[in-house]
C-alpha cells in the first residue's frame, strides 16, 4: 500500500529558506574521494587507517614521509642527504621552474627520500619515492641519492629497504636519467656481494627503468596487494599490440603468479613483515654461532618434548618391518592421511614466512619454501608439497614440480648460501612434471642445474625423504650432506608401475617390481645411498605423528652442530666424495 | 532557528520524530535504505532520501552520506533518534565540523560518557556513587581480603582479563572470602594465564532505576523522575514504568539529585539518561549515562506531560528549558511494552515478513508509538521492534490492568511477535506485586 500521497505534509512553507545567516556545508579537507571506488571518505579515516579506503578496502598512494612513520619506531628516523642542489644536464628548457615549483608544494628536495631507520629495534637504511615529485621518476639526483644511501648501508653493514614507486626514467634529463638504473644497480651488486640483505617493496605504480632496475633487484620482493609493477605501461603496450589487456594484468597478484614477487603484504602488517625478515638476516643468525645457540637452548624455544627415541621397543619394530612387503611400503608412502610437507614444516619450525616465485615465470605451488626458525635460529625450508584435498592437490600439482619450482628451490637455496642458512629440504614427489609446458621450460635443464648447484652450496644441506622420493624429481632436492628417510618412505629411479612397464610391458606388475627395485629406507639404507631412518608409530598419519617429529628435532640439531662447524670448502668437499663414492 | 530536521533513524522513533517536528512546524526530512522504501517514516515525512543499500553499516550507519543527504536537503539539524549514529561522538564531531545542528549533546560529551572508566571518575569526582572497587590490581588474599572489608560484603573477586564468567566469584562473608578469591585467582590463571583480580561490591538483585535528565546550553539542569526497566532480557529491555514502585519521595529526590550533579558534572546538554542500579536497601551505584533519547521515554512523557523530542529540539535550537524542577510533577502510572517481531518459543528468534492483518488497540490512557501498517513487511535487517503500547492510568494497579486490556487487543497477523509473552508477565504475581529485580525474567 502506498501511503505516501495519502498522507497530509508540513504546512506553510513549501521550500524551507534557512533563516540563519550560515548553512551547514563540508568544510575543505574533511572528505575525500576515493580513487578507486569512488566513495566519499572521511579524510581522518583515511590518515588513521594506513591511507586505505574504509570502503573498498582499496590503497591509497602514501607520501614518503607518511611511509615513514608507519614503518619506522617514533622518532628513529635520520634523514640522509636531503639538501641536493639541482641538476639540468640537458639544460632543458623550464625544467628548473618545474622542480622549483613542486619543491615549494610538495615539501620535497626531490623525488626520493633516504636515510636510517629503526623498525622495531632494527636498524635499516631506507630509501622511499614519492609519487607527487614528477611522478617519482628518475634523474640523476634520485639515482645518487640510492646509491649514496645503499654505498653507505654497506659501509655500516645494514640492510636497504627502498620502496619503489615511479613512472620511469626523468625524460627531461635524457640518456643521463637512462645511466641511473645501471648506477642503483650497480650500487646494490656492490651491497650484495658483502653479503648484505635488501628487500624492496612494490607499491602502486613501479614501472619504467625503476622496475627494471633497484625495484626487481631484491633479495626478498615485497609488493602491496593491487600494486600496478611494469616494465612498459599498459597504456603503451595495448596500444602496441592493438589488443585490451585482460584484468589484473600487472597487478601485484599478477606478478606473483609469475614468480616476481616473493609475498604481497597488506599495509597493516607490513612494519610486523619487515620487523621479522630483518631479525631473521641480523647479524649473527648464521649456522655456525645459531648451531651454538642452538646447542645451549637457553634461547630456543623447547616446543617439542625431550628425545625418546632411544627408548622404543625395537623387537616390535623388527617384527613390524619383516611383515610389511616393499609394495606394502609403496602404498603406505602415498597414502592420503600421511603427513605432508607442510606438516612438517608446522611442526619443527617456528615463525615460517612462505616466499614464493622463481623470478622467471611462475609461482610453482608444487613446492613450498621460506625461512623460518629452528630452535630460535633462521633455517632455510623447502618441501614438495602433496595437498591434502583434491582441489588442494589441483592447486600444487598433485607436488609434481615444474622446473619453475625447481628455479625457485634453488634461487632460495642459493639466499640461504648468500646469508649462512643451512637448507632443510622435505622430499615428496611422485616425480617431476611431466608436461609439455615443464619441456618448453626445460625441465630436464632445471634439474640439471639443481644437481650442479647444490654440490657446490657452502651451507648445510639436509634432505629428508618424508613419502614419494620419484627420480630425478626428488633428487633435485636432495643433493645434500645427508639424506634420510622416513621408515615407510620410498625412494627409486621410477616409480614400480613405470619400472615394470619398461622393463616387462606389463605396469600391472608394480608389487613385483617394488621387490627387486630396493626402493625401501631399509634397502637404501644397506647400499649406503642414505644415512638415517626414521622410525614410523603404527597408525602413522597427519594427525598422529607420534615421534617422529621428536627424533627428527632432536636429530636436525645435531645435524646442524655437526655440519654448521665445517668450514665451507671442507663442507661441499664432504657431499662431493658422497656422490663420487655412489 | 531549526526550520527543517534530518532524521537520521528508521522505525517508530523515526515516525515520533516526524510528529514532533511536525507540530511544531518544522519541515522533515526522512533517511532511508533500500530495503525501507515503504516503511512508514519514508512515506510520512514532507522529503526523502535514500542512504544506501540494506546493510545499515552502508546505510542507516554511513556517515558520509547522511551528511550529504542532509547538505543537499537543505536541513539545519540532523536528529539521530537512539541506537545508530546517535551515541557516535565521530558523527557528532562530523555535524559540528559542517555546521549541522546535531540535537544531543556535543561530540566531546559523548566521548567521555562513552568511555566507561573515564565516566566513572567524572562521577567519583562529582560524588555521586559508584559501585565501590578495589583502585589498584590485587594479586595475593591478604590485600585482597583488607580492600574488602573496606569496600563492604558482599564482594565480587573478578580476573582483571576476564569474561564469560571465568575467574569471577562472589563472597558473602569475610569467612568466605578467602576460598573465594584463591578458587577466582586460580581459574583466571588457568583461563587466562594472568592472576591479576579486582574487587568490587556485589550489588544484588538490584533494580534497574533510571532518571531522564534535561539541560539546556545555559547551566539548566532538571530530571523527570526515574524509569524502573527491571524487566530485561539479555540486557534488552522488555518493559518500563515510571514511577517506580520501589522509590520513596525521599529516595527519588535524593536520586534525582545525584543525577543532576551528574550531569552536571558532564556538561551535559540536552536530553540524557542517567541509570543506576538500586539495591534492596536503597543504595544504588551510577551505572552509565546515555547520550540520547531513550526508546521508554513515553512513559515520562506521559506523567510528566512533557513532550521530550519537542524539548530536545529547543534545546538544541539554543532556547531555555521550559520548565523548572519545581514544575515536574508525577502524576498517575505509566507503563510501556515493546512489541517485537520475535518467536519466545524459538528463543525469541527474529521474525521478519508481511503484516498480513492487524488490529491496535485505542482509548483513554492508551498510546501506541508504531512504524507498522497492514500490508507492511518487516526487513530481516534492523531491530525487530514494532511498536510500543504505553499505558497511562491514576495508579499501577489501574495501570497493568489497563496494560492487560490493551495487549488483549493487539492482532498482528503474518508474524509472530511477543505480545503473548508480554501478557503472561502483565499477569505474573511478582510483577503485579512490584517485586521484581533484574534477574526477573531469568527466574521466570
Amino acid at each position: 500500500m502506498n501511503l505516501k500521497d495519502m498522507f497530509k505534509k508540513t504546512s506553510g512553507r513549501s521550500h524551507y529558506i534557512s533563516l540563519r545567516n550560515s548553512h551547514p556545508e563540508v568544510p575543505v579537507g574533511l572528505l575525500r574521494k576515493c580513487n578507486k571506488c569512488g566513495a566519499a571518505i572521511i579524510a581522518e579515516d583515511v590518515k588513521n587507517g594506513y591511507y586505505i579506503c574504509p570502503k573498498c578496502h582499496g590503497y591509497f598512494r602514501v607520501h614518503a614521509y607518511r611511509r615513514i612513520e608507519m614503518i619506522a619506531d617514533e622518532g628513529s628516523f635520520e634523514e640522509w642527504n636531503k639538501e641536493m642542489e639541482f641538476v639540468n644536464p640537458l639544460e632543458f628548457k623550464g625544467y628548473e621552474e618545474k622542480i622549483n615549483h613542486l619543491k615549494e608544494h610538495t615539501h620535497l628536495n626531490e623525488a626520493v627520500v633516504t636515510g636510517k631507520v629503526m623498525i622495531n629495534g632494527n636498524p635499516a637504511v631506507v630509501g622511499v619515492c614519492d609519487g607527487r615529485f614528477m611522478m617519482a621518476s628518475m634523474g640523476q639526483i634520485v639515482g645518487e641519492k640510492i646509491a649514496r644511501a645503499v654505498e653507505r648501508a654497506t659501509e655500516e653493514k645494514l640492510p636497504v629497504i627502498i620502496f619503489t614507486c615511479s613512472g620511469g626514467a626523468r625524460m627531461q634529463e635524457g640518456i643521463i636519467s637512462l645511466m641511473q638504473m645501471a648506477k642503483t644497480s650497480a650500487a646494490l651488486k656492490k651491497h650484495s656481494d658483502a653479503g648484505q640483505l635488501y628487500i624492496s617493496v612494490l607499491t602502486d605504480p613501479t614501472t619504467g627503468g625503476v622496475t627494471a632496475s633497484f625495484a626487481m633487484l631484491g633479495d626478498i620482493i615485497l609488493a602491496e596487494p593491487n600494486a600496478l609493477v611494469g616494465f612498459a605501461g599498459p597504456r603503451v603496450i595495448e596500444q602496441t599490440i592493438g589488443q585490451k589487456l585482460p584484468k589484473g594484468f600487472q597487478r601485484s597478484e599478477f606478478l606473483l603468479d609469475h614468480g616476481f614477487v616473493d609475498r604481497i603484504v597488506e599495509r597493516e602488517e607490513l612494519k610486523d613483515v619487515l620487523t621479522q625478515i630483518l631479525e631473521m638476516h641480523r647479524a649473527g643468525g648464521n649456522a655456525c654461532s645459531g648451531a651454538e645457540k642452538a646447542q645451549d637452548g637457553s634461547e630456543a624455544e623447547n616446543r617439542v618434548p625431550e628425545h625418546t627415541s632411544q627408548s622404543h621397543d625395537f623387537s616390535a619394530h623388527r617384527s613390524k618391518e619383516s611383515a610389511l612387503s616393499a609394495w606394502d611400503r609403496v602404498q603406505l608412502s602415498r597414502r592420503k592421511d600421511r603427513p605432508v610437507g607442510t606438516d612438517y614444516i608446522d611442526a619443527l619450525f617456528t615463525d615460517f614466512m612462505e616466499f614464493h616465485g622463481d623470478r622467471y615465470f611462475k609461482d610453482d605451488h608444487a613446492i613450498v619454501g621460506g625461512i623460518a626458525y629452528f630452535h630460535g635460529m633462521p633455517v632455510t625450508v623447502i618441501a614438495q608439497a602433496k595437498g591434502k584435498t583434491t582441489k588442494e592437490n589441483l592447486d600444487r600439482n598433485f607436488s609434481m614440480p615444474s622446473p619453475d619450482g625447481y628455479r625457485k628451490a634453488l634461487r632460495l637455496m642459493k639466499q640461504a648460501e648468500k646469508f649462512g642458512r643451512p637448507v632443510i629440504c622435505f622430499v615428496d614427489t611422485p616425480g617431476a612434471f611431466c608436461g609439455l609446458e615443464a619441456e618448453e621450460r626445460g625441465q630436464g635443464e632445471a634439474i640439471a642445474r639443481n644437481l650442479f648447484e647444490l654440490s657446490g652450496l657452502k651451507v648445510p644441506v639436509l634432505s629428508v625423504v618424508i613419502g614419494e622420493g620419484g627420480s630425478g624429481g626428488a633428487l633435485a632436492m636432495a643433493v645434500a650432506d645427508e639424506v634420510w628417510m622416513l621408515e615407510n618412505a620410498i625412494y627409486s629411479v621410477l616409480s614400480p608401475e613405470g619400472f615394470a612397464s619398461i622393463l616387462w610391458k606389463d605396469s600391472k606388475r608394480a608389487s613385483e617390481a617394488a621387490e627387486v627395485m630396493k626402493l625401501t629406507a631399509a634397502d637404501l639404507k644397506r647400499l649406503g645411498m642414505i644415512e638415517k631412518v626414521i622410525e614410523e608409530p603404527d597408525d602413522f598419519s597427519d594427525s598422529h605423528m607420534g615421534t617422529v617429529c621428536q627424533d627428527l628435532d632432536h636429530d636436525i640439531r645435531e645435524f646442524i652442530e655437526r655440519y654448521g662447524k665445517m668450514k665451507p670448502e671442507e663442507l661441499t668437499q664432504k657431499r662431493y666424495e658422497r656422490f663420487r663414492n655412489m | 532557528m531549526i526550520g527543517k530536521v534530518l532524521i537520521a533513524n528508521r522505525g517508530e522513533i523515526a515516525v515520533r520524530i516526524i510528529r514532533a517536528c511536525r507540530e511544531m512546524g518544522i519541515e522533515t526530512v526522512a533517511v532511508y535504505s533500500e530495503a525501507d522504501r515503504d516503511a512508514l517514516h519514508t512515506q510520512l515525512a514532507d522529503e526523502a532520501v535514500c542512504i544506501g543499500p540494506a546493510p545499515s553499516s552502508e546505510s542507516y550507519l554511513n556517515m558520509q552520506n547522511i551528511i550529504s543527504a542532509t547538505l543537499v536537503s537543505g536541513a539545519d539539524a540532523i536528529h539521530p533518534g537512539f541506537g545508530f549514529l546517535s551515541e557516535n561522538s565521530k558523527f557528532a564531531e562530523l555535524c559540528e565540523q559542517c555546521n549541522i545542528t546535531f540535537i544531543g549533546p556535543n561530540s566531546e560529551v559523548i566521548r567521555r560518557l562513552g568511555n566507561k572508566s573515564e565516566a566513572r571518575n567524572t562521577m567519583m569526582a562529582a560524588g555521586v556513587p559508584v559501585i565501590p572497587g578495589s583502585k589498584e590490581p590485587i594479586y595475593d588474599m591478604e590485600a585482597g581480603a583488607k580492600v574488602a572489608d573496606e569496600i563492604g560484603y558482599p564482594v565480587i573477586v573478578k580476573a582483571a582479563l576476564g569474561g564469560g564468567g571465568k575467574g569471577m566469584r562472589v563472597a558473602e562473608t569475610p569467612e568466605e572470602f578467602e576460598n573465594s578469591f584463591r578458587t577466582a585467582q586460580k581459574e583466571a590463571q588457568m583461563a587466562f594465564g594472568d592472576n591479576t583480580m579486582y574487587i568490587e561490591h556485589f550489588v544484588q538483585h538490584p533494580r534497574h532505576i533510571e532518571f531522564q535528565i534535561l539541560a539546556d546550553e545555559h547551566g539548566n539542569v532538571i530530571h523527570l523522575g526515574e524509569r524502573d526497566c527491571s524487566i530485561q532480557r539479555n540486557h534488552q529491555k522488555m518493559i518500563e514504568e515510571s514511577p517506580s514502585i520501589a522509590l520513596t519521595p525521599e529516595l527519588r529526590a535524593k536520586m534525582g539529585e545525584a543525577a543532576v550533579k551528574a550531569a552536571k558534572a558532564a556538561h551535559y546538554t540536552n536530553a540524557g539518561t542517567i541509570e543506576f542500579l538500586l539495591e534492596k536497601n536503597n543504595n544504588f551505584y551510577f551505572m552509565e549515562m546515555n547520550t540520547r533519547i531513550q526508546v521508554e521515554h513515553p512513559v515520562t512523557e506521559w506523567v510528566t506531560g512533557i513532550d521530550l523530542v519537542k524539548e530536545q529540539i529547543r534545546i538544541a535550537d539554543g532556547r531555555q528549558l521550559s520548565y523548572k524542577q519545581e514544575d515536574v510533577h508525577i502524576t498517575g502510572h505509566a507503563i510501556e511494552c515493546r512489541i517485537n517481531a520475535e518467536n519466545p518459543e524459538k528463543n525469541f528468534r527474529p521474525s521478519p515478513g508481511t503484516i498480513t492483518d492487524m488490529y491496535l488497540p485505542g482509548g483513554k490512557g492508551v498510546r501506541i508509538d508504531a512504524a507498522i501498517y497492514s500490508g507492511y513487511t518487516v526487513p530481516p535487517y534492523y531491530d525487530s521492534m514494532l511498536a510500543k503500547l504505553i499505558v497511562h492510568a491514576k495508579n499501577r494497579d489501574e495501570a497493568i490492568r489497563k496494560m492487560r486490556s490493551a495487549l488483549g487487543e493487539v492482532i498482528i497477523e503474518g508474524i509472530d511477535t511477543n505480545v503473548d509473552y508480554q501478557y503472561e508477565i502483565l499477569n505474573h504475581p511478582d510483577f503485579v506485586s512490584g517485586n521484581i529485580d533484574i534477574e526477573f525474567i531469568e527466574n521466570m
